[in-house]
């Protein structure tokens, strides 16, 4: 089957429009850069704006532990932390830290942020990635094939799987899961890893442990994922293949799948390619109750925990960038990949 | 002999409000190197009529089992009705029919590249290797008269002006060669300077590769340009066919008449437009007898009302369906 992907780059072959290309990725990427600054910059205020700081929390915990605090503790604290300095100077440290992956200590903990996290914000991000993934593998040839088809059983189901797939609450649908599990096959499908490997330093064996039990979050995040892809694919696909454009190709002989991939399929990708940054940051969004669920500790509940619990700014402050950066990283590369595939995109920047 | 005979064509289309009439006992046939104008308001049927001879209309198009189209190639009729595998279309899809559109922006695909699409519908209908393809799709380019056509072939359609675009589409419809072409509104999208050198272009191709035009338009001015002869629907309905002159001349029919009233005339500004009065009526709600009784100033009683009118002769190879013919009575 062709996708008629090809032409693109035999497109971006000349060498001045190279070039260009390369100027247009690179604008992109400042781009990309300055909105991160900018979200660095709300989330540190934020991060501010919660009533104390860091010192004083810090005490006051110890406090609840039954050590006695004074004001002058409270102010060599802020002195060795640094919250003395003014806000620009502390937010510009935060920020060049940050693009370091260096995110200073939490506040309650005590610990470095990086060492804390270590690969659990990893592993967070490649379940959103991968329930990403099976979602778009899914959505992408039922919606075109149930866009393209009449067949009122096949899209009746379809409808009524997708509706089933937005309505029922991800933790509900990991609730189930478990359920079933535990009484058919005797097995408890939670956490990330078997003990034996908790602690373990990557290896091969560590990595196929993972994948043992990271197709059950990735499939729960995937299912309402799917759902709403499949509705997105679908709408574009039926709004493509109305168009003139599609009954002008087959007029003149084009048919099948042959006309269904070339024409409408290869068109309404790039409004699908579009919402990918969107679609990761929901799948996100929803990973901390499933994590918190399925007790995987290794992923998004510590956001959930730093928030909530210990109220730990500093912390919480990391993971809303990363994931910020996650996103924003997505949508350059998905602002490139709909360069190259969407000539009228292309040649808007090619000038 | 004919190029194209349609005989009895009446489709229906399947809906939820049941089922809707949108051409009605159709027949007309075309010769070779022929011209014909196909006009009406939009509703009509005309273009419906035009992508029967395709079996181009949506899936929930019903063909009556009266209708045929019969197309007389060299090697032989083809059935258009019993064709129903899309392998089998190919002859009606592109091969020896071919088809351009009213938007030609909205008829290329956005993202590839014009030069793609010719080459794509070269391979599918000839025996051509890519490279010869190519050579073809550049050739017919130049040939409708768009300047440096091997830069244009490797361009998209939003690249080019209105005009140009429409040239590409005739270049494309034009390179397998088809025994007849189908133009829907051609030109009604376009300027009306560009109106003309299109109508010019087509002319002149229409001589050069001796085939078959069916010319679907509302504009009785465009139609007294190019058409050898005309044919006038309402409503699903032909109500008068026969050579263009004569019907532009003599209309018989008073929907006709109409259509040539509610033309602007330079020559009298003063003179007020005459715009066919009513509304097309709902498809859903088609009037018996003559459809066109509900709109007709000229009617002669409860025949127009209960009665389909049949065809009367009404001059040299122009016939009308109108009561009025039958009366004797000039309308």
């Amino acid at each position: 089957m062709e996708w008629g992907v090809s032409a693109p780059f035999q497109m971006l072959a000349g060498n001045n429009e190279m070039l260009q290309f390369a100027r247009f990725a690179a604008t992109r990427a400042v781009m990309a850069v300055v909105t991160l600054v900018l979200v660095s910059l709300i989330v540190f205020s934020l991060m501010e704006l919660v009533p104390g700081d860091c010192a004083e929390r810090y005490l006051a915990y110890k406090n609840t532990q039954g050590s006695a605090i004074t004001l002058a503790d409270i102010e060599a604290e802020r002195a060795r932390l640094g919250l003395d300095r003014p806000f620009l100077t502390r937010w510009a440290s935060w920020l060049s830290g940050a693009f370091r992956g260096d995110f200073g200590e939490s506040c309650i903990l005590r610990v470095n942020i990086a060492q804390l996290l270590g690969d659990k914000f990893w592993i967070s991000l490649w379940i959103c990635l991968g329930s990403l993934t099976l979602a778009y593998m899914i959505a992408i040839p039922v919606g075109i094939i149930s866009a393209a088809s009449r067949n009122a059983f096949l899209n009746n189901s379809l409808r009524l799987v997708s509706y089933l797939g937005l309505a029922m609450p991800n933790f509900l649908l990991a609730l189930m899961v478990m359920l079933f599990s535990t009484i058919y096959f005797g097995e408890t499908l939670t956490g990330l890893f078997s003990p034996e490997y908790r602690e373990a330093p990557w290896s091969w064996a560590k990595f196929v442990d993972l994948l043992k039990h990271a197709w059950l979050p990735i499939f729960i995040l995937g299912w309402s994922a799917t759902a709403f892809a499949l509705q997105t694919v679908r709408a574009l696909m039926s709004d493509e293949i109305g168009k003139l454009y599609v009954t002008a190709a087959a007029a003149r002989g084009i048919y099948g799948r042959r006309l269904l991939w070339r024409y409408p399929a290869r068109h309404a990708l790039g409004p699908i390619v579009n919402s990918l940054g969107f679609d990761l940051n929901r799948i996100f969004n929803e990973l901390p109750i499933v994590a918190l669920i399925l007790t995987l500790t290794e992923a998004g509940s510590l956001l959930l925990e730093a928030l909530a619990r210990s109220n730990d700014q500093q912390l919480a402050g990391a993971i809303i960038f990363l994931l910020t950066a996650a996103i924003v990283t997505l949508n350059f590369a998905t602002d490139i990949l709909l360069a190259v595939i969407d000539p009228r995109v292309r040649k808007s920047i090619l000038r | 002999m004919s190029l194209i005979d349609v005989e009895n064509l009446t489709l229906q289309f399947k809906t939820d409000e049941g089922l809707i009439t949108a051409v009605d006992n159709v027949s007309f046939s075309l010769a070779p190197g022929e011209v014909m104008g196909l006009v009406g308001e939009s509703g009509s049927g005309k273009s419906v009529t035009a992508k029967s001879l395709m079996k181009l209309n949506p899936g929930n198009a019903v063909y009556s089992r009266e209708s045929k189209i019969t197309l007389h190639l060299d090697d032989g009729p083809v059935d258009v009705m019993s064709l129903n595998r899309p392998r089998d279309m190919e002859v009606a899809r592109g091969g020896a029919i071919s088809m351009i559109f009213q938007e030609p922006m909205a008829s290329f695909a956005p993202a590839m590249t014009i030069g793609s699409q010719m080459v794509e519908q070269l391979l599918i209908h000839t025996d051509m290797s890519k490279s010869q393809a190519r050579e073809l799709s550049i050739e017919m380019l130049d040939r409708v008269g768009i300047s440096d056509a091997s830069t244009r072939f490797g361009q998209y359609a939003f690249e080019m002006s209105g005009g140009m675009r429409q040239r590409a589409m005739i270049a494309m419809a034009l390179s397998t060669k088809p025994k007849l072409l189908i133009a829907d509104e051609p030109t009604t999208a376009l300027d009306v300077t560009i109106q003309a050198q299109v109508i010019d272009l087509m002319k002149d191709l229409v001589d050069e590769f001796g085939m078959g035009i069916i010319f679907i338009t509302h504009d009785l001015g465009v139609v007294a340009q190019t058409a050898d002869k005309v044919a006038v629907m309402y409503l699903g309905k032909m109500i008068e066919q026969g050579p263009v002159r004569e019907v532009i001349r003599n209309p018989y029919h008073p929907y006709t008449q109409g259509l040539i009233d509610a033309l602007p005339q330079l020559d009298d500004l003063d003179k007020p437009l005459m715009p066919v009065p009513g509304d097309i009526p709902s498809p859903l709600e088609r009037p018996e007898g003559c459809v066109f009784h509900t709109r007709c100033g000229k009617i002669i009683g409860d025949i127009c009302r209960t009665a389909v009118p049949s065809w009367a002769d009404t001059g040299e190879n122009h016939r009308t369906a109108c009561h009025l013919c039958h009366e004797g009575r000039h309308a």
